[in-house]
């Protein structure tokens, strides 16, 4: 039986070992709680729209969600900041390991969480695995009526009934960016783009940037922060960033 | 019931009803499969051995491979910019419908040949600029009339061609052989 001396131990390994690539920060005190970017998400991610009915037995689709706590007892009641929750992206995620398809693996690449759609066969123990509750199946082939269609991103794939679904970030746009710089022969900028969420956020609550290049903003912003990670105690390695009462 | 079946069925005209049901079932298989291998009905038999026998590169008429993902297929105003000036579009018969769309400004509506699932984000540019010829997977055009697939495009034709060209490179095959390369 593992004690905890044995806990601190893992721990600390893990705390030691290689950051990811892309990382996120998120200011909670900024954020207005206005749900700009779990529309831009949608939109450019192709998240199919639930319904009432589906919604109602907690099958709705978000790739990012606007979570709200509160605090003390009626009527003395307090609201926390705002709390965008999306795919935290681990460096060591607990949904890898248990899907037996090998449809969610980890991009040695870009140091992502990957969702094969084609691969997925929706077993959805993924989802049942995640500590953050972030990932989003396709219960059913939802209804897109016209002229819906129309605003489909054709880089993204449309996602059909039995699969999983979470958030990427933007992995189409990073591809993008690394193929235009690539073509102008130099190296991706910094700021060059972000991710949809970080782009609607009217505020600028969310950063997006690479956390392995120290020059970038989300790295000035994690080491001048007092950013927390959460759910950090599980080992899972997150690569998103929340920053709270400052 | 199944017993007088099977004596109607060993008799002579019933050997012969089994062989016609047989050789139905075996013909309209390999029909099937004969489909699956001809290249779809273009509405005009464009001939692109002839026009690389003129010398005309690939990417004069599909110039979207060198610059973005998708390769594209050119409307008839490309197509008119030569035509109009050869004798033979006003009298061939074959190329009566490519007349007909200029003239009604109605667009050609070709089937596209080669093509891979809504689930693979293909991009033609990094291939161009990876240095590979469009020959190599889209077969010799100096021997085809309408385009057809030398290959199916399967994921192990690209993952084959990834590992080869990552080589020894173990930075170049994680991104090469990536799942989120193709798939997101």
């Amino acid at each position: 039986m593992a004690t905890v001396t044995d806990l601190k131990i893992t721990e600390l390994k893990l705390s030691e070992a290689e950051g990811g690539k892309w990382g996120m920060v998120i200011d909670q005190d900024i954020c207005t709680g206005c749900q700009a970017c779990v529309a831009a998400c949608a939109m450019e991610n192709n998240v199919s729209f639930v319904g009432d009915v589906d919604s109602g037995y907690g099958r709705s689709m978000h790739w990012i969600r606007i979570e709200r706590f509160w605090e003390g007892e009626y009527p003395e009641v307090k609201m926390t900041p705002n709390q965008p929750m999306m795919c935290q992206q681990c460096g060591s995620a607990t949904c890898e390991p248990v899907c037996p398809a090998f449809a969610t693996v980890h991009s040695q690449a870009e140091q992502l969480n990957l969702q094969v759609y084609n691969r997925c066969v929706g077993t959805r123990y993924c989802a049942n695995n995640c500590p953050y509750q972030v990932r989003s199946f396709n219960w059913r082939d939802y209804e897109r009526p016209e002229p819906l269609p129309n605003q489909l991103n054709p880089d993204v794939t449309v996602r059909t009934r039995g699969v999983m679904e979470k958030c990427t970030f933007c992995i189409q746009r990073i591809h993008k960016a690394q193929d235009n710089a690539k073509a102008e022969g130099r190296e991706v900028v910094d700021g060059e783009f972000t991710t949809a969420c970080a782009q609607a956020c009217p505020a600028s609550a969310i950063t997006f940037g690479r956390v392995d290049d120290s020059e970038s903003l989300v790295s000035q912003l994690i080491k001048h922060g007092h950013g927390v990670k959460h759910l950090e105690e599980l080992g899972t390695l997150p690569n998103v960033t929340y920053f709270k009462g400052g | 019931m199944i017993k007088r079946l099977f004596d109607w069925l060993k008799q002579p005209l019933g050997l012969i009803a089994v062989g016609i049901v047989f050789l139905a079932v075996f013909s309209v298989a390999a029909y099937g499969l004969y489909t699956t291998q001809q290249s779809p009905a273009q509405p005009i038999q464009f001939p692109h051995k002839t026009h690389v026998a003129f010398g005309i590169q690939c990417l004069y008429c599909h110039p979207g491979a060198a610059k973005g993902p998708s390769a594209g297929i050119p409307s008839q105003a490309k197509c008119w910019a030569c035509h109009q000036q050869i004798a033979k579009t006003q009298t061939s018969v074959l190329l009566a419908p490519l007349k007909e769309h200029v003239e009604s400004g109605t667009p050609i509506e070709w089937v596209p040949v080669a093509q891979v699932p809504d689930f693979v984000q293909f991009n033609h540019r990094a291939h161009v600029a990876a240095g590979q010829n469009c020959e190599n997977c889209h077969g010799d055009m100096t021997t085809q009339t309408i385009a057809e697939n030398p290959q199916v495009f399967n994921m192990g034709f690209c993952l084959d061609c990834h590992i080869k060209s990552a080589g020894e490179d173990q930075a170049k095959l994680n991104k090469l052989a990536d799942c989120g390369t193709c798939h997101y």
